[in-house]
């Protein structure tokens, strides 16, 4: 079970604030790509944190169970 | 001030520091008379925009008799019956990258209280240039981000969001509750603060996330990522108003698409959309002067991007967009036949 957070329009475009994915295990870029599928989140501008960390989208990162992963998009409002 | 950690030196600290507060919207309304009323002894206020019914709900320091005045004076007026003491510097201009580095140096802090994500990376490279810190806030419907950035040398708004190009959110000005604003303003000046006074944790490397609607407050660690190029103002081109764009003998370029209305029937305008705006550079002169505009300002950012990478020379993009140009070409005839 891998916890997946959405902020900003990405929550938008995923209709929801978070997630729960039934998966053991992956690589960050097959769950970015996974979500891509879902809800088209690659055009957006956004950042991955695992586990409250900022890590670098191009990084080989395998997520494990129980890890909690947040996209983050930057705001515009104000 | 009889604050542990405060005191009469913390209160001489804040006596002794001046803060720039971009924009002066609906965060600006928030952060600038805690500023003035703890003492802080110079704020400056930049921001171009006059103030219209729109912005009365969550815009608090403004009122319904004030529309169409600029938001800086008003919110100056407003917070010096606070506190007469303080030094207030406004700027009734939209912060430009020509402007900023002029601006900035005379600042100790840079509180960003705009809705513009362009004009954000102009507030990160310029205070990277200076060396000051600047206090981001912003926010997303129910939802607010605050942190700090390039405090003692520390992370930078690049490290966190690097991609200046890709798509991102055009501001989202309706369906704001003021509170929203007001509260991550609130926490921008309570990080402000901190960071005068050194005290407390500043939120500097990390980003806090508000969620207002389930009251959860996440916070988000970063470090300083190398950066593959330099950092740079990469916006050169000038932002300007829908005033200024009319003025001189310049190209119009609407880059809307074909049906957007209104449709602005002018001898110096062109419209070629953004969608297929690379596969029709041919059709302009690289010297004109070219003032790019669009619906709202955001596609005219994107454009004039275009062009300057294709070597156009003399790029500006309208903030604001084809309504306001033809509102003023409206009043302009007006007035000419008042003349007749």
């Amino acid at each position: 079970m891998i916890t997946v957070n959405y902020f900003g329009n990405i929550a938008e475009a995923a209709q929801s604030d978070s997630e729960i994915l039934d998966q053991k295990s992956l690589d960050l870029g097959e769950l970015l790509d996974l979500l891509d599928s879902k809800y088209d989140i690659r055009k957006f501008q956004f950042q991955v944190a695992v586990n409250r960390k900022i890590v670098s989208k191009q990084q080989t990162l395998s997520i494990s169970e129980d890890d909690e992963v947040a996209l983050l998009p930057p705001f515009a409002g104000g | 001030m009889i604050l542990p950690g405060i005191g009469a030196t913390g209160q001489q600290k804040l006596k002794s520091s001046s803060v720039l507060v971009v924009g002066a919207g609906g965060l600006g309304c928030a952060v600038l008379p805690y500023l003035a009323a703890a003492g802080i002894g110079k704020i400056g206020i930049i921001d171009g925009d006059k103030i219209e019914e729109s912005n009365l709900h969550r815009q608090v320091l403004y009122s319904s008799e004030q529309l169409g005045f600029y938001k800086v004076k008003e919110a100056a007026n407003s917070i010096i019956k606070n506190n007469p003491g303080v030094e207030i510097l406004v700027f009734e201009e939209f912060l430009t990258a020509k402007n900023a580095p002029e601006i900035f140096p005379e600042f100790d802090l840079i509180i960003d209280a705009t809705d513009n994500l362009f004009i954000r990376y102009v507030i990160n490279d310029t205070c990277v240039a200076c060396g000051k810190p600047f206090i981001y806030g912003s926010i997303h419907q129910f939802q607010g981000q605050v942190s700090v950035f390039n405090y003692e040398a520390g992370p930078t708004y690049r490290d966190v969001f690097p991609e200046e190009d890709k798509y991102a959110p055009n501001c989202a000005e309706a369906g704001v509750l003021g509170t929203t604003v007001g509260l991550i303003g609130m926490l921008q000046a309570n990080e402000a603060m901190k960071v005068i006074l050194g005290i407390g944790e500043v939120l500097s490397g990390k980003l806090l996330i508000y969620n207002l609607l389930s009251n959860e407050q996440q916070v988000f660690e970063f470090g300083k990522v190398v950066q593959k190029k330099k950092p740079h103002i990469s916006n050169s081109f000038e932002m300007i108003s829908p005033e200024e764009a009319l003025l001189g003998e310049s190209v119009l370029l609407d880059v809307r698409e074909l049906e957007e209305k209104p449709v602005l029937a002018l001898s110096n305008c062109i419209q070629i959309p953004l969608s297929v705006l690379e596969s029709r550079l041919d059709e302009i002169s690289k010297e004109a002067k070219i003032n790019v505009f669009c619906q709202s300002g955001t596609r005219a950012i994107s454009a004039a991007k275009i062009l300057q990478k294709a070597n156009f020379q003399q790029v500006k993009a309208v903030r604001g967009g084809a309504s306001d140009v033809a509102q003023l070409i409206e009043n302009e005839v007006k007035s000419v036949e008042k003349q007749d």
